[in-house]
């Protein structure tokens, strides 16, 4: 993306000759430096795991949380702007309550999927406004059924049985692929979660960083919720002591785009 | 600031600022003059290749008949006529507004418009206005899904019928088309039947009389039959009240000699 | 509450909707008035608002079909939105919605009836000011109150469906000869997975009770 000087990537409504929206990339860019945020939907439930990079001892452990509700039954993670979220996090409870207050009953993950992409790519238009540096994974159940959706900068948004954004990407979703999605249990996919985050963390660039891990599924009684804290321990367990014997293996060829 | 906000309100439209006035005069026992209900027979029916409307054409108001000859079959489209019961003024303007705005959406589809499109044009209309808009219709016509007739209420109700009487004569109509309708009439048959019936109420009810205008639509054609009956021709005077010249003396006054000359003989150059 | 406005065509009517197993049956009366005039004797007071969702409409004719019209409407579109059916439930959150906002203006008694795929048949009942109740089975108009003790006495829950049609069409018949605003024949419609059965009971083909 070298764009020096061409003037084309000023404004947000204005396209390159080749057909891009520079401004829209770099959103892209603000997102993909930010710590790891994957979703897995397995059979019976969706998880959500995010490595949430700290800058300082000095924050509180478990603030600032990365992984936040959107609605009862609506997980809601990001990569990106922390700032930016918040306001996607907002709308998205409102359309999730203005559904609600229409139908009595809950937003299906593909509405509030279309109306959140509908919402990003309105920023993709206008001079006078900045594209969202957010990508967003939506995590719900409808009716016992498992959803997983991604919406990114540009406005896309697509289902996924397993997805992730900011650094750690491509390691992530190289991880994901070998996993059986289809049979896995809710309960393994979260410890599966938390190995593919510790082990796309780099260490020797980030040092500190807290592990995020939420899930919606028959256990949680079809309501969104971080994960009891003895699943997390478990889970964590399970991470450290595969990282060591999985990081060999898996520095191949990243093929995917 | 009450006064206030009312004017501001009723700066167009309808204005509703004595309602309550009258509401509280009426449950006080005040007689209030009753709207104008213009006494009417209109009828239509389906037969066997279209509809037919009829209407009678007496206008009345109050006591007094305002229009022997008036025309109650209304146009609305090539296809469509629609006959007007109620507050003569609203079902004039109603339908042709619907009638334009038909006209509009054809232009716009490029096709014949439909019978149920003006329907809920007008239905919608009459119910936003809450039964202010005293307009009681029949409407009949011919569209690309065959022949339709519809009943549409003040309040913005409707009915869809095989045949339909409407206004102060219609039970008197009505009486025709229980005892003589048959589905599948033919085109004389019906014809003979509407006439019938608005003759029904012509003869039966003060509100109706006049004559018979009707209306004939079939697929791609329309015949309107105005005065197809004239039951109330005046006829020849049984005695001649014509009286001969000289029957009665009157006084014819001497006229006094015109003063001619002086007025021509006057100088006027000054 | 709204009352009928003079002139207004009103709907006073016995209507009804049954669940039984696999399905519903909703029936009504066919007369509509004004004052004294019955205006149409074999009124369709059953309206189809989506595939598998009718409603039965009581009160006032323009009030119940305007209703019908906007929920239609709105179903149309959510149908659209979401590709796929919407459920009965939504259907009746949608009238009820529209029954108590305008609630001071309306004279309007609805009852929901209909098959989706995730309750099978349900019933919902909108009476006068707004509130939504599901029911086994649902009764209105002013026939109804002639015949909440029968229907107390044979409802039983999990009828077949040629139970509940003998049931509906009993019930709607010994309101129509008590009630005096209601009358002409008897209208069903039998939803279910696979589609709606309409059918009539034409006014000489109704069941015998006594006549005094």
């Amino acid at each position: 993306m070298t764009s020096i000087g061409t003037g084309y990537d000023l404004s947000v409504s204005t396209y390159s000759p080749d057909g891009r929206v520079f401004q829209v990339e770099y959103a892209q860019k603000a997102v993909d430096n930010s710590g790891t945020a994957i979703g897995l939907r397995v059979k019976d439930g969706v998880v959500l795991a995010v490595e949430k990079i700290k800058h300082s001892r000095l924050l509180v452990p478990n603030s600032n949380k990365r992984i936040m509700t959107a609605g009862k039954h609506i997980g809601f993670a990001s990569a990106g702007w922390m700032s930016d979220t918040r306001h996607l996090v907002k709308r998205a409870r409102d359309e999730a309550r203005h559904y609600y207050g229409t139908y009595k009953t809950e937003i299906p993950a593909k509405i509030i999927a279309e109306r959140m992409g509908m919402y990003v790519q309105a920023y993709t238009l206008y001079s006078a406004v900045r594209p969202f540096g957010v990508s967003t994974l939506l995590a719900t159940m409808d009716n016992n059924d498992p959803q997983l959706y991604m919406i990114e900068p540009s406005g896309q948004y697509m289902g996924y049985r397993g997805c992730a954004a900011g650094k750690g990407k491509q390691a992530a979703k190289t991880e994901i692929e070998k996993l059986d999605l289809d049979s896995l249990s809710v309960r393994d996919a979260v410890k599966e979660a938390a190995r593919i985050i510790y082990s796309v963390h780099d260490s020797t660039k980030d040092k500190l960083f807290e592990l995020e891990l939420s899930w919606v599924c028959a256990e949680s009684n079809g309501v969104h919720t971080h994960v009891p804290q003895d699943l997390f321990d478990e889970a964590v367990e399970y991470a450290e002591n595969a990282d060591n014997s999985d990081d060999e293996g898996d520095e191949e060829m990243e093929d995917d785009e | 600031m009450q006064l206030q906000t009312e004017q501001l309100q009723s700066a167009a439209g309808f204005k509703f600022d004595n309602v309550k006035r009258n509401q509280l005069l009426a449950d006080k026992g005040l007689k209030l003059s009753t709207a104008k209900k213009t006494g009417t027979t209109i009828v239509g029916l389906v037969f066997k290749d279209g509809v037919v409307l009829g209407a009678d054409t007496r206008a009345t108001s109050g006591p007094i008949v305002a229009d022997k000859n008036c025309e109650k079959i209304h146009y609305l489209a090539p296809n469509m006529y629609c006959c007007g019961a109620g507050t003569a003024a609203d079902t004039e303007f109603t339908t042709n507004m619907v009638s334009s705005q038909i006209a509009l959406h054809s232009l716009d589809t490029g096709r014949e418009a439909r019978v149920v499109t003006a329907m809920t044009m007008l239905k919608q209309h009459l119910f936003r206005h809450q039964g202010y808009i005293g307009a009681s219709l029949i409407l009949g016509g011919y569209d690309v899904t065959g022949p339709h007739l519809f009943s549409i209420h003040p309040h913005g109700s409707t009915d869809k019928l095989p045949y339909l009487t409407d206004g102060s004569g219609s039970l008197a109509a009505m009486s025709m088309f229980e005892s003589r309708w048959r589905p599948s009439m033919s085109r004389e048959e019906a014809i003979e039947l509407v006439k019938d019936a608005i003759e029904a109420g012509i003869f039966n009810d003060m509100g109706s009389g006049s004559n018979v205008d009707v209306c004939v639509i079939t697929q791609g054609n329309v015949e309107y039959l105005r005065g197809y009956s004239r039951p109330n021709q005046r006829v020849e005077k049984e005695q001649s009240y014509t009286f001969a010249r000289g029957t009665t003396e009157y006084y014819v006054p001497r006229a006094a000699p015109q003063p001619a000359e002086v007025a021509s003989a006057m100088d006027t150059s000054a | 509450m709204a009352t009928l406005k003079p002139g207004e065509i009103s709907m006073g009517t016995t209507i009804m909707a049954v669940e039984f197993n696999g399905g519903v049956v909703v029936g009504a009366d066919s007369r509509t008035t004004s004052g004294p005039y019955i205006v149409n004797r074999v009124t369709d007071k059953l309206t189809k608002v989506h595939d598998n969702i009718y409603c039965c409409r009581s009160g006032s004719a323009a009030d119940t079909q305007a209703i019908a019209d906007i929920v239609k409407y709105y179903l149309d579109l959510y149908c659209s939105q979401h590709g796929e059916a919407p459920t009965v439930k939504i259907a009746a959150t949608l009238f009820q919605e529209i029954c108590y906002q305008n609630r001071s203006q309306l004279l309007a008694g609805i009852i929901i009836g209909g098959w989706d795929k995730q309750e099978g048949g349900s019933v919902y009942n909108i009476p006068l000011g707004g509130s939504l109740h599901r029911e086994p089975f649902s009764i209105g108009g002013s026939g109804s109150g002639y015949i909440y003790g029968y229907c107390d006495k044979v409802f039983r829950p999990d009828m077949s469906k040629e139970e509940c049609i003998e049931f509906v069409k009993n019930s709607v018949s010994l309101a129509m000869t008590r009630d005096g605003s209601s009358g002409g024949v008897v209208r069903l419609a039998v939803i279910t997975k696979d589609g709606v059965e309409r059918s009539f009971i034409s006014g000489d083909q109704l069941p015998e009770q006594y006549l005094g």
